[in-house]
């Protein structure tokens, strides 16, 4: 699709350092998802610090 | 009694009044500044853009193809909102061979001339006028047939534009269009709501109010369009992850120009939450993230003499009620 050969853009990197982190990611939408009529801010603030200390730790010993 | 509440000059009210540089300033919702500014620096990678073009082409293709039944001669078409001139790259000859103009409008001159070079040029004679659809600057009874493909999502007063089309329509002419409408996008909407609501307590407008089919009947009506034809069509596109969908909707120059909108792109903190509410919420079984557009098809003709009118009321004489119960006025 639009994906160049080489992930070259920030935005790529990034993907693909997400793309490491897949049960962190599936714990934060599964928190929210769980009771989503019911959603209020910090609702999953555990799950979110995990993923996002998950996906910068990744991005940092890629680069 | 608390005293009634006076807008005080100077807040929001006049920041908004301000954007509006169109002649009818009444519904301002999309940033057209913001939009041209989009589209045109999608043009500026050519090979991105054009490897986005697989929505455009697909519903352009579909679009012709209800252009196609019309059996009439068409000599002057104007594409509206064309963009890089979908339509005329896909045109099938039997349209193209009797066409004497083809007329091709884009307010971005850069997304517009994209592809210029490329052979299908040649084959047709086309014109690239840039000028803003919202208000296309053609005189009355000038064209014998107005297509637009994917484009009027954008419009922010479409009964001013709708009634401007069947003004430069010339009588007995027809208005083909696809428009993205409805639940359009509606995983990414429901998806980025969700988190912004937990990241941060509130939500803000991240993907366009878009028109209903509902709305699309009434408006063509009221802009003067006779013996009206509205279809709808989902197209899902699957996509790897939340990323390749924001990346292909930027590189089609479909980024979010609503003016209410945040300043600056959405953050990345947003985007891997994103990415986990999207999965869990509308993930398919092999990982993939479904996206769906929904296709507002509208045909109307401008009215002309001797075109077929509906009867008045109450001269039918066949009952409705009767033939879906099935039975049979004696």
């Amino acid at each position: 699709m639009a994906t160049p050969s080489r992930p070259t853009r920030p935005i790529q990197k990034f993907a693909s350092a997400v793309a490491k982190c897949p049960s962190e990611v599936s714990a934060y939408g599964r928190c929210v998802v769980a009771d989503y009529n019911n959603v209020h801010k910090d609702k999953c603030l555990e799950e979110f610090l995990r993923l996002r200390e998950c996906v910068r730790g990744g991005a940092k010993k890629k680069g | 009694m608390p005293p009634p509440i006076i807008p005080r000059p100077g807040g929001a009210f006049r920041t908004l009044a301000t954007a509006a540089a169109t002649p009818n300033p009444t519904y301002q919702v999309f940033n057209r500044q913001t939009k041209r500014l989009q589209r045109s620096r999608s043009a500026q990678n050519p090979t991105a853009s054009r490897a986005t073009d697989y929505l455009k082409s697909e519903i352009s293709l579909r679009l012709i193809d209800r252009v196609q039944d019309i059996q009439r001669p068409l000599p002057h078409i104007l594409d509206l909102g064309a963009g890089a001139c979908h339509i005329a790259r896909l045109l099938p000859l039997g349209i193209s061979s009797r066409l004497e103009k083809l007329t091709c409008v884009d307010m971005s001159r850069e997304l517009l001339y994209r592809d210029a070079e490329l052979e299908f040029n040649d084959n047709l004679p086309i014109e690239r006028v840039v000028a803003d659809e919202e208000a296309p600057p053609f005189a009355e009874d000038t064209f014998d047939a107005v297509v637009s493909s994917l484009s009027m999502h954008w419009i922010n007063d479409l009964p001013y534009t709708l009634s401007r089309i069947n003004r430069i329509l010339k009588p007995d002419a027809p208005f083909v269009a696809a428009m993205l409408g409805g639940d359009t996008l509606f995983e990414l909407r429901t998806s980025l709501q969700l988190v912004e609501l937990e990241r941060r307590g509130g939500v803000s407008p991240r993907v366009s109010p878009l028109a209903d089919v509902r709305d699309v009947g009434g408006l063509m009506q009221r802009a003067g369009f006779k013996l009206l034809t509205i279809d709808v069509d989902d197209v899902v596109v699957e996509f790897p992850d939340v990323f390749a969908l924001m990346a292909d909707l930027n590189a089609m120059g479909e980024g979010n120009a609503v003016l209410a909108r945040e300043a600056g792109p959405i953050g990345r903190d947003m985007l891997m939450a994103a990415e986990g509410v999207y999965r869990e919420l509308h993930g398919l079984e092999e990982g993939r993230l479904p996206a769906t557009f929904r296709i507002i098809y509208m045909i109307g003709w401008k009215e002309g003499e001797n075109q077929p009118k509906p009867l008045p009321r109450g001269t039918g004489e066949i009952s409705m009620k009767d033939i879906l119960e099935g039975r049979r006025k004696e």
